[in-house]
């Protein structure tokens, strides 16, 4: 088991980790890229320390001061910050965000309203379906809406995920650019006050709410099952006040209440009686033509954590941070591949340095996938980014 | 495509002959006047419009009117008309491009007014915001009242060129289109790619079809593109206004009109209180002082012994304006956080935040509490519960907790209605009203003016110590004078 790992180890353990596993060169390369037309030592990088000191600020000018500074200080979490227009350390608060990755953060506790299976901390296999369920409605929305190419998706290490788009377009969009396109993918509103948190209107869907309802099908049935959204009293109860019609809610109510308690079971009885209600009731599907889509996203569309994205300064982990409560590595993955992610085989460094652990045959091929992956997107980048140069930047190749 | 507005070749041909400077109702604003006013014209054109930008905003904030809704351009009218604004009632009402005198000499005054009031505006962050937004605001409502000639002769004059899609790409999307844009006769309409990033507002209201990074738009939607143009330029061109302040201020005779203009306008920002306001008092204010937002923030604080971190900037930089020192908040925050965890973790996680309110930590701003307007249009997520009540709260739920306030079901149910039809400041002032008894149909645009106006009501009731020691003094009184001046214009009849 991995959780007998004692977190006092970790500070023996990471120096070792960062020189011999982290992925240092196409780490840098990344940044470096990146960074464009700023040199790597403009940007912010930020270090966690083991009593929970942070310390801001920081920059590299090569990977040699990376491994450096990583065996000087052996931060626990390791934070990516924006491009300055100088060493970060020298501006401060004078200096100037040039750019900065547009960046997504999903976390499941903010599911903590729907889902039924964890709470805070925790997750398993059935929770993380949510992500899956993120990661493929945002990666189709980046890549087919905005024409992002350069995606990079990472494991947050515990309970989330990362999204990191690199297209010189995305780097440089303004705010008011960062925070349209998460108001674009934001679709829950709404606080503890308010039952119904999706409204989308009368009018027809837009086509992306419409890919996204496809995408959510896919798996609705199985998160019904796993979840047992409808199977309580008390989750009924909340789903019942989400139906904005009084009828309509009694009507369902008895129905459901007297039925056996399979959440999918009771979904069906739900769609039979709306549709029957809405055919008899020309007026009422006025008011909720689109019923059965906002509940579908309320229980399952990508809880965003807009400020993150809207945010031109926010720091965020790393790809291959460790993840200091849990030891597990911020990988690398591919989102066509989310679903196959298993909880229990992310690489953590206790595994990865221990030979003798039995998982760790594993968990080093899982490592080296998510290198792999890492520099299949960072070498995308690359190839990218010297195109763009070459088409419009032709005096400014300095370097 | 080409979407670069060219700027007019010359400046001297604003001191031309007039038809030519001003061929059209509705301007862009690119090049300022050079003619010579007198002081009193200068004065009186920034008065003026002043006064028209004022409507707007008391427009959609005061009255609570949809934004280019019919109602809301008839209530623009009918308070220029009032005002004496004909010049502005004409421009507004159906912008054209007559050739009359009278028409030249409409847009020669919204011309020069327009520049008086950049210099007044572009002193500070907050002020050139405000100026920005009821400028678009009047840019977006005249183009939308534009007769279709007009529009075509606006887009030619300012050298608006750009071709249309193809009726293949278009047939290849002709679904998407009219699923994502909110237009009827899609068929009839010819459709322009522009780049997602010039028509934003469209897309973070989800009114377009973007593809690829291609925004594709009719006709009609190019409002979005210059808007977002003008906009840019607008930001810009303060930005260079307030760089130059220094040499136009050196002439004494405008420096005071200028200072003033603003100042009559920008009110309290409540972010250094004059009394101080001892935390265990929290509790019995919170009944009767606290609008609804922070009544229900400071009772699921109790409740919950924890705030998310929206909850904890809206409610902390309340708390600093009502007066709660620096001590004392850490002190509020620590006893209920430490509730339900170690104080090592408070120390390490929240306490930051709260000095940080009180600009002691990152950037060392002294950072103001959040005006209505800010509140309002505050994102306010799962499992939290900051942002207005009155807009962030379903009518049963706000129903049900003024009912558990007590309060009788008539008063509640104005409250709700107001709420229901999205003038949440005015359900605000109901609810100040039948949280005191009164009827004053108070005009809300602060939280902490709502405390402010409701601790003047109960004058003498509670103690308040004044704050030891009173820097600037001479400035702050001015404030105070501004500040009613500001409550007093506010007054509304409902």
């Amino acid at each position: 088991m991995v959780g007998q790992y004692d977190e006092n180890l970790l500070s023996d353990m990471l120096p070792i980790y960062y020189a011999k596993l982290f992925p240092q060169n196409v780490f840098c390369r990344w940044l470096s890229c990146g960074n464009y037309p700023q040199p790597l030592g403009n940007r912010e990088l930020s270090f966690t320390l083991s009593d929970d000191v942070y310390l801001r600020y920081l920059s590299i000018n090569n990977q040699k001061e990376l491994q450096t500074l990583f065996q000087k200080k052996c931060p626990y979490k390791l934070d990516i910050g924006a491009v300055y227009n100088t060493k970060p350390s020298i501006g401060r608060h004078d200096s100037i965000i040039l750019a900065r990755e547009l960046v997504f953060d999903i976390d499941l506790t903010d599911y903590d309203e729907v889902r039924t299976c964890c709470k805070e901390a925790k997750v398993c296999g059935k929770c993380w379906k949510f992500m899956v369920i993120a990661c493929e409605i945002i990666h189709t929305a980046l890549r087919d809406d905005f024409g992002f190419q350069n995606i990079l998706w990472v494991f947050s290490g515990r309970r989330g995920i990362h999204c990191w788009v690199s297209d010189h377009e995305a780097r440089t969009l303004d705010s008011p650019g960062r925070s349209a396109i998460a108001d674009y993918m934001c679709l829950i509103t709404g606080g503890e006050n308010q039952n119904k948190k999706v409204n989308l209107g009368n009018d027809n869907l837009h086509s992306s709410i419409r890919r996204a309802i496809n995408i959510i099908e896919k798996y609705f049935k199985e998160l019904l099952e796993d979840q047992e959204f409808l199977s309580t009293t008390e989750r009924l109860s909340t789903f019942l006040k989400i139906i904005p019609d009084e009828t309509l809610r009694h009507q369902i109510e008895k129905v459901l209440d007297k039925m056996p308690t399979s959440s999918l079971q009771r979904w069906e009885s739900f769609v039979d009686i709306y549709n029957n209600y809405c055919k008899e009731n020309v007026t009422a599907i006025r008011k909720m033509k689109h019923l059965i889509e906002e509940i579908m996203i309320q229980y399952c569309y990508p809880r965003l954590d807009i400020n993150v994205t809207k945010g031109f300064n926010h720091l965020l982990k790393s790809p291959f941070s460790i993840h200091p409560k849990t030891g597990k590595v911020s990988i690398v993955f591919k989102p066509e591949f989310a679903r196959d992610i298993k909880l229990d085989e992310v690489p953590t460094i206790y595994t990865l340095l221990d030979d003798a652990s039995p998982e760790n045959a594993q968990h080093q091929t899982n490592m080296r996938t998510a290198v792999k992956n890492f520099q299949e997107v960072v070498f995308s980048l690359e190839k990218t980014e010297a195109l763009r140069r070459k088409k419009y930047g032709g005096n400014s190749m300095e370097f | 495509m080409d979407f670069n507005i060219r700027r007019k070749s010359t400046r001297t041909a604003i001191s031309g002959s007039l038809i030519e400077t001003y061929p059209h109702d509705l301007q862009m604003y690119k090049v300022p006047p050079t003619e010579n006013i007198t002081l009193q014209e200068f004065e009186n054109l920034a008065l003026e419009r002043l006064t028209l930008l004022r409507t707007l905003a008391t427009a959609t904030t005061l009255k609570g009117l949809r934004l280019y809704s019919d109602e809301f351009t008839d209530f623009i009218l009918s308070e220029l008309k009032n005002n004496g604004l004909k010049y502005y009632v004409k421009l507004c009402e159906k912008s054209g491009c007559g050739s009359l005198e009278t028409d030249l000499q409409a847009r020669r005054k919204d011309h020069i007014a327009h520049f008086i009031l950049r210099l007044a505006y572009c002193r500070t962050e907050d002020l050139r915001r405000w100026f920005i937004t009821r400028e678009l605001e009047l840019f977006r409502m005249r183009f939308i009242t534009m007769k279709a000639e007009a529009l075509d002769a606006f887009f030619k004059i300012n050298n608006l060129y750009y071709t249309n899609i193809s009726d293949e790409e278009k047939s290849d999307i002709i679904i998407n289109l009219r699923e994502s844009t909110q237009h009827q006769n899609i068929e009839h309409m010819k459709f322009y790619k522009v780049k997602f990033y010039e028509v934003l507002d469209l897309v973070r209201s989800r009114k377009v079809f973007i593809k690829g990074g291609y925004a594709y738009i009719p006709h009609k939607d190019f409002i979005s593109v210059l808007t977002a143009q003008y906009r840019t330029h607008l930001r810009q061109s303060l930005a260079i206004a307030s760089q130059h302040l220094k040499e136009i201020e050196q002439d004494e005779r405008i420096v005071c009109l200028l200072k003033g203009l603003h100042q009559s306008y920008s009110g309290n920002d409540y972010s250094d209180s004059k009394v101080v306001v001892p935390i265990e008092s929290l509790d019995s204010l919170s009944l009767k002082s606290f609008p609804l937002c922070m009544r229900q923030l400071h009772e699921q604080l109790r409740l919950a012994h924890h705030l998310k971190h929206g909850g904890r900037l809206q409610y902390g930089l309340f708390l600093k304006g009502i007066g709660v020192t620096l001590e004392d908040s850490l002190r509020f925050w620590r006893e209920e956080f430490t509730k339900i965890m170690e104080i090592d973790k408070f120390e390490k996680q929240y306490a930051y935040n709260v000095r940080y309110n009180y600009g002691k930590e990152g950037s060392k701003k002294n950072y103001s509490p959040f005006n209505c307007l800010k509140i309002i249009n505050n994102n306010v997520g799962p499992g939290e519960c900051h942002g207005c009540p009155f807009r962030h709260s379903d009518s049963s739920n706000l129903k049900n907790k003024l009912k558990g306030y007590g309060f009788e079901p008539q008063g509640i149910s104005d409250v709700v209605d107001m709420a229901k039809k999205g003038h949440y400041q005015i359900a605000c002032s109901k609810y100040f009203d039948l949280v005191h008894g009164t009827s004053i149909g108070l005009g809300i645009n602060h939280p902490n003016q709502f405390y402010e106006e409701s601790q003047k009501l109960q004058k003498g009731d509670i103690k308040i110590e004044p704050k030891k020691e009173v820097k600037n003094h001479s400035t702050k009184v001015e404030q105070t004078d501004l500040e009613d001046i500001d409550f007093d214009e506010n007054l509304i009849k409902i």
